[in-house]
């Protein structure tokens, strides 16, 4: 199908937009790594922007946090998933009401009673502080519903028959065949809480706790004041060339993820 | 049930306890889904359903220097936002840099999505050049149009500079800061949205795709009368995410302008932001949280009804 509609305008017009596009950022990376002196690549811009601020602190405190609600989203999504997709009770109705609602209602609408909440819990300035709001996902329980429901009846009545229980079933039946969604699953909640800002800028003011983006744009406010912009260039730097590694080496597979965002 | 009678039919396996193994699931369905949900929904009555209830009650109550409620104020709180200059200011900037980032990124979006599907297969340089905002944190896309932009030593700021525009700085002027924040949106968001426009494109089935070709050879004829329609409600889906996430913005403004030159960028995010944690104003701020309360869960509960619709549509 593609064939017939390929055309010499389209590839120049995709080929400007791409150069747009990329533009900008390879700009940053050749003014981090290229000296304008000698021509030739440096590492100085790159050891000046790790020493202005801890960013392995920063690294440690994103793994921590990101990977943290990775893992208890992904398990509560998955219980919670299986009754929805399995079960009938009384009350069903307004219980996935209640997960819909987390998923209507972002932090950023109810953020000043977060802020209270999480200071009447003492976890400001902490990693569970950032953690707390988000430990429930609807997004994730509604991906493992989905999921959960295109498994055939008849795999589950046969695994009883095998002598499997419930948790069984659960694991052995239900889990393997919701990893493709798990996966894609894993792409936006990491998407997202790597890249959130507002929230973890408020809950911390210390690098004892603070996640990368937030490290980032306090470098940004300083070198801006201070005329560093070769500091500004190299931190962003810091942040994108790890990201871009991994986004070059499964391109593909990350865009696919995200364009299943909400194929409930 | 029907299970139930199915069971002495059960080859028994050696060693299996006695009690029929049909039973568990029936008491995990009177019990289980309870027990198994009791601390999520815990969670999210916690942090989600009640806060919700307090957002809408503080607004209406006196709050005292730090936050605590003194007593009934009635809408006190939403008379002193409106009364405040900034506020109107902020609601006239959310608005027209709302619209303009919602058009012009669902619009280069769409075209965005019709050249990258009308070729076989894009070249992975491409995507990665095309799709590299997607992937990296706001706050990262704004230095990098900070360091772009800047004057001077920027290659933007050179470039003026070698066309006689010296010292042009477009973040240094109310009307062009709030036109690099349009700018930056659109070079951040207009990717990402365009992948839903081609999954949409991709649910055309393709025996319609075949009868169009046959049919109607030029194709804009079939465009408006069949794909545009059969877009639509992705369309409409795309269109209430971007306004979702432009009335969201804080992050560019945080970086690039605090809101500045001249309140010229404070947008009404950032203005809660302010309120709240920088002049510690928790009144107004109760009443602007309750206001943005609304109109985001509206914003985010449409996109959600829009893609309830999609799916209906397609399954």
């Amino acid at each position: 199908m593609a064939v017939s509609r390929r055309n010499p305008l389209a590839t120049v017009a995709l080929g400007l937009v791409a150069v747009i596009w990329g533009f900008p950022t390879l700009w940053v990376l050749y003014a981090t790594f290229i000296s304008p002196r000698t021509g030739g690549l440096t590492l100085g811009n790159l050891a000046g922007a790790l020493q202005s601020a801890p960013f392995g602190q920063y690294a440690i405190n994103t793994v921590l946090i990101v990977g943290g609600l990775l893992i208890v989203q992904t398990v509560f999504g998955a219980v919670v998933g299986f009754v929805l997709a399995r079960y009938e009770f009384p009350g069903k109705a307004l219980i996935t009401g209640l997960f819909l609602l987390q998923i209507v209602v972002p932090v950023y609408a109810i953020l000043i009673q977060e802020y209270e909440i999480v200071q009447g819990l003492h976890l400001l300035n902490t990693k569970l502080g950032i953690m707390v709001p988000y430990l429930v996902s609807g997004i994730a329980v509604l991906s493992f519903r989905q999921a959960f429901r295109s498994v055939p009846r008849e795999l589950e009545e046969a695994a009883r028959l095998d002598g499997y229980d419930t948790v069984g079933v659960f694991l052995r039946v239900y889990l393997p065949r919701a990893v493709p969604a798990a996966l894609a699953f894993a792409v936006i909640s990491v998407t997202y809480h790597w890249t959130d800002f507002l929230w973890p800028l408020i809950v911390t003011n210390t690098a004892s706790a603070r996640p990368i983006v937030v490290g980032l744009a306090t470098v940004a406010e300083a070198s801006e004041s201070g005329l560093q912009w070769n500091l500004l260039a190299a931190a962003t730097a810091i942040v994108i060339v790890p990201v871009l590694l991994v986004f070059v080496s499964g391109t593909r597979r990350i865009l696919s993820a995200f364009a299943s965002t909400f194929d409930w | 049930m029907s299970r139930t009678a199915a069971a002495p039919e059960r080859k028994s396996l050696p060693g299996e306890p006695a009690v029929p193994a049909p039973r568990a699931p029936r008491r995990l369905a009177s019990v289980g889904p309870y027990a198994v949900m009791a601390l999520p929904a815990a969670l999210v009555i916690a942090f989600v359903a009640i806060p919700i209830v307090e957002t809408a009650v503080k607004s209406f109550d006196q709050l005292g220097p730090r936050g605590q409620v003194t007593g009934f104020a009635g809408l006190l709180n939403y008379r002193s936002l409106f009364a405040q200059p900034v506020f109107i200011i902020s609601l006239q900037n959310t608005l027209t840099y709302a619209v303009a980032a919602v058009v012009l990124c669902v619009a280069v979006a769409f075209v965005l999505a019709q050249l990258l599907s009308s070729r076989a297969g894009a070249s992975r340089p491409l995507l990665v050049s095309i799709f590299s905002p997607t992937v990296m944190p706001m706050i990262a896309a704004a230095n990098i149009w900070l360091y772009f932009l800047a004057p001077r030593i920027g290659l933007f700021g050179q470039l003026l500079s070698a066309l006689g525009l010296h010292g042009t700085n477009l973040l240094g002027e109310p009307g062009s800061a709030l036109g690099v924040l349009v700018a930056l949106f659109v070079w951040k968001f207009a990717p990402y949205f365009a992948l839903f426009i081609m999954a949409g494109l991709q649910a055309i089935p393709q025996s319609v795709r075949e009868a169009l070709r046959t049919e109607d050879p030029t194709g804009w004829y079939a465009f408006r009368r069949v794909v545009l329609p059969m877009l639509a409600p992705m369309m409409a889906f795309v269109t209430t995410m971007a306004l979702l996430y432009s009335v969201e913005t804080i992050d560019p403004v945080y970086v690039m302008t605090q809101g500045g030159p001249n309140n010229g960028t404070t947008l009404v995010m950032f203005y809660l932001y302010q309120l709240g944690f920088n002049y510690f104003s928790w009144g107004p701020a109760a009443a602007l949280s309750a206001l943005l309360m609304g109109s985001l869960s509206t914003l985010s509960g449409l996109s959600l009804i829009g893609l309830e619709r999609r799916a209906f549509h397609w399954q």
